[in-house]
């Protein structure tokens, strides 16, 4: 560059070398912060336990709120928490909840009964996600607190499920919510940004950007206390990680720690030959399905919908695609829960049985000629995988199925009624509260008509009842039975495809030890980590 | 000149009202409704109508739009359906990553794109000129996502030179500075070690969204160039012998830059629009990554807001050009 003399080579040089040195020096945040973590695994739409409930929520809300009970364990058992006990009337319209005393929220205040007739007004007064388990079933002025530290629910009618959604409400401290409300909001637009629980960790104000990054302290004064662990993580940094790529080369050079819980398969081999991570893999509760819309030709034809349940390769799917990571799940109801008939062998893969219940729907009038749809969900690739598995076979059958990439947003909408839901559409249903409610009594019971979870749009009288009359009971042993039946009716009419049970792959630093799984949470309750070194 | 300026700035507001215009309908034609999204996974049809009946979507179009245009017109954009946050204040967070990683990666662009243009018509037709246009072709052709991989593989993971991803390290906190812009608040609040951290950040994704750019940049430089070095003046300057090196970069230069800078202009728009991929690859914390969440989650109050931000941006920085094209060729300023 014969323009530049010396001296600015020389200036400008140098300010690239200062620029240089002055980078290379930047802090490295891992020997800058003992006991931290970083986890990957996305963040909730917002903060507030009482407007969102799905699976990041709970990635959240598990370690800063506490619930009255809490799901421990796989297959997940209910633990005493907030409440150390409660009874329930015969009839099972009244409950008690003894809490524990001397439990504080993260800014020293006791937390009382009168926090939890609060939060479950609260739930029911905002109306949105975890209100549905209680809307049908229980008015705000029937939960009420005799005293400080009982908090008393009069349900309209019995409610077997009632019991197990319980941990759905997060206790929040009333006295700081009530102190943020503006207007009628119940301090949605405050607690949208910030937290007031009792969880094994805090938020740490100022350190929200939404869906992209948020922190967390170690509340030392939770209530269960820290001695069963010497190493507990001091600090999480929840960032989140949009692409799969870069969660798992995050975890593969040390910079994450936790990944989401569901790795590609074919990551799972590359991490754990690395040295600083492994993958945590664990049966969950979460069934992937194939839905069928049996309102509309040709599903509402039963040997139609039988063929395609015998034209789907279950075993190839899981064993090539999924690369042996799921549990063939022949029903609508993970297999290891209560409820689950163990004597229903589903539909198998059989292109043979799959041609002889087409010809049979052809003979009622089925025209095999009508193409059909299958949308699948843009942004997750194993929807696309099993669709297109399943188009290749049934073109040998001489079916025309058609693959519409789609969003999840547009399906639900689409699945508010039978003429707009799409032909079939795939999806997972995760575990919100460990029931058969959950699954078949929220799937196919005609009264739940209209939600996504319904979309298949399944009709049956004796079904309905059966899962009316489960519903009304308490005990579980008296349901049990109800469940089963009504699932061994729905399978026999082959409502759905059901395909596998899910098994979480989550990418875990070897640094942390001690990974508790339970399906409510996905493992992602941190106060059991331990960090070594 | 302020009559110049004036007159652009009045054109901008019916472009704007027309982007607003379509943006709104054309978010109306999406099938998801963003109650039910909204309501959650387990929301029954009464929770989603009173959902829909509490953010006025239940409304026609039209008194659904005249409310919004009110609002826009008092600058609030609403509250994020699901980040239970006001758009506006969600935008203030995130725009200034976003204006950081573009004007980076523009510096970049036209820091390289500029001298490597000038070099390649300069040596026209021999190897560093053959070499700069295949690599340009490669930069305009190459996707984002690929490059940024194969970047984080490079720099990160095997050299470990460079972060993988974010914008700070995770166990640091940034400053809450006056401007939002990292690297500026870093730098105001006297935290070189921070700055140190944000910019090491900073190269992987404004590498990655620069490429196109620089290439774009190269070409028209190298084009414009090549078609000075042919004329009158620059023959006589050499037959004079003016220092072949002052001609170039100061005379022919300037009279070459004029198509350039007018692909810088619109280039900035392209930029932003790149950052969504960049974004969502690096975890940028930008608004692109908040506009592909939206469009996700059919937050339509954010999607307008993104729109409309990035239309007005846009014409913003049309008209900075104008200025910078008749900065640099007075003849432009008399027919103005």
């Amino acid at each position: 560059m014969k323009g530049m003399t010396s001296m600015e080579i020389t200036r400008r040089g140098g300010a690239a070398m200062a620029l240089a040195t002055l980078m290379a020096a930047a802090p490295r945040a891992r020997a800058a912060t003992p006991g931290l973590m970083v986890r990957s695994d996305g963040q909730p739409q917002n903060l507030d336990p009482h407007q969102v409930f799905d699976v990041p929520m709970m990635g959240y809300a598990l370690n800063t709120y506490d619930g009255l009970l809490r799901y421990q364990g796989s297959p997940p058992t209910l633990e005493p928490w907030l409440a150390v006990d409660h009874t329930a009337s015969e009839d099972g319209l009244d409950w008690a909840f003894r809490l524990r005393p001397g439990v504080a929220f993260h800014d020293g205040s006791p937390l009382t009964a009168s926090d939890v007739v609060y939060s479950f007004r609260r739930v029911l007064a905002l109306g949105k996600a975890p209100a549905s388990a209680f809307l049908p079933i229980l008015k705000p002025e029937n939960v009420t607190a005799p005293d400080p530290l009982t908090v008393r629910f009069r349900l309209d009618r019995p409610y077997g499920p009632f019991r197990a959604a319980i941990p759905i409400v997060a206790i929040v401290n009333e006295r700081m919510v009530r102190a943020n409300e503006r207007g009628n909001d119940w301090g949605a637009a405050w607690l949208a940004a910030n937290e007031a629980g009792s969880g094994a960790y805090a938020f740490v104000p100022g350190s929200l950007t939404p869906n992209e990054r948020l922190d967390l302290q170690r509340h030392e004064g939770h209530f269960l206390g820290w001695a069963d662990n010497p190493s507990p993580v001091a600090r999480i940094a929840m960032r989140t990680a949009r692409e799969t790529s870069t969660g798992v080369l995050g975890l593969m050079n040390g910079s994450i720690d936790f990944t989401d819980s569901y790795l590609p398969t074919d990551q799972v081999e590359q991490i754990q030959s690395s040295r600083i991570a492994r993958v945590e893999r664990h049966s969950s509760l979460r069934t992937f399905v194939i839905r069928m819309n049996n309102a509309r030709a040709p599903f509402d034809n039963v040997n139609f919908r039988k063929a395609m349940a015998h034209a789907f390769n279950y075993d190839g799917f899981i064993r090539e695609i999924l690369k042996g990571y799921a549990d063939r799940n022949p029903g609508p109801m993970p297999n290891p829960l209560w409820g689950a008939p163990k004597d229903a062998a589903g539909y198998a893969y059989d292109l043979g049985k799959a041609r002889d219940f087409l010809r049979a729907a052809q003979a009622e009038g089925v025209n095999l000629r009508q193409p059909i749809r299958i949308h699948i969900q843009s942004q997750l690739e194993q929807t696309n995988q099993a669709a297109q598995l399943f188009q290749s076979d049934l073109q040998s059958l001489g079916v025309n199925l058609r693959i519409v990439s789609d969003t999840w947003a547009n399906i639900v909408t689409a699945t508010g009624s039978a003429e707009t839901a799409p032909d079939m559409w795939i999806h997972w249903v995760s575990t919100y509260f460990v029931d058969p409610e959950n699954w078949v009594g929220q799937m196919y019971d005609s009264r739940f008509h209209g939600t996504w979870k319904a979309s298949s749009y399944y009709r049956n009288a004796e079904v309905d009842a059966l899962l009316a009359r489960a519903r009304g009971l308490v005990r579980q042993e008296d349901r049990a039975p109800l469940y089963e039946e009504a699932t061994r009716r729905v399978m026999a009419d082959c409502a759905d495809i059901w395909v596998y049970n899910t098994v979480e792959l989550r990418g875990v630093s070897n640094r942390l030890a001690n990974y508790r799984f339970c399906p409510v949470g996905s493992g992602a309750e941190m106060r059991w980590l331990r960090l070594k070194g | 000149m302020p009559g110049f300026i004036l007159r652009r700035a009045l054109l901008v507001l019916p472009s704007l009202f027309g982007l607003l215009v379509v943006c709104f309908l054309l978010i109306r034609l999406i099938p998801a409704d963003p109650a039910v999204a909204l309501a959650g996974d387990n929301a029954t049809p009464a929770q989603i109508e009173a959902i829909r009946r509490s953010y006025g979507l239940d409304q026609p179009l039209p008194v659904q739009f005249g409310r919004y245009l009110m609002d826009v017109a008092r600058l609030d954009f609403g509250t994020s359906q699901f980040s239970g946050r006001a758009v506006a204040e969600d935008l203030a967070q995130r725009l200034p990553a976003t204006l950081e990683l573009t004007v980076a990666a523009l510096l970049l662009g036209v820091g390289l794109g500029i001298p490597l243009g000038v070099l390649a018509a300069v040596h026209h037709n021999r190897w560093p000129d053959f070499l700069l246009r295949v690599v340009s072709v490669a930069g305009i052709a190459v996707a984002a996502f690929w490059l940024a991989i194969m970047l984080q593989m490079l720099f990160a993971m095997r050299l470990g030179w460079l972060p993988l991803r974010g914008q700070i390290s995770a166990g640091v906190t940034p400053p809450a500075g006056p401007t939002g812009f990292l690297t500026l608040d870093c730098l105001l609040a006297g935290r070189l070690d921070l700055l140190a951290d944000a910019l090491r950040h900073l190269v992987l994704p404004a590498v990655t969204l620069s490429l196109g750019g620089l290439a774009t940049i190269t070409r028209f430089t190298r084009a414009g160039v090549l078609d000075t070095l042919q004329k009158d003046f620059v023959t006589y300057e050499r037959a004079v012998g003016y220092p072949r090196g002052r001609l170039i970069w100061l005379y022919v230069l300037r009279n070459s830059v004029v198509a350039t800078v007018t692909q810088i202009g619109l280039l900035f728009g392209g930029l932003m629009a790149g950052a969504v991929v960049v974004e969502s690859i690096y975890d940028w914390p930008g608004i692109g990554s908040y506009t592909v969440q939206a469009i996700l989650t059919a937050d339509s109050k954010v999607m307008l807001a993104v729109t409309l931000l990035i239309g007005l941006i846009y014409a913003v920085v049309n008209i900075l050009t104008d200025l910078v094209h008749a900065l640099i060729d007075p003849r432009l300023r008399e027919t103005r």
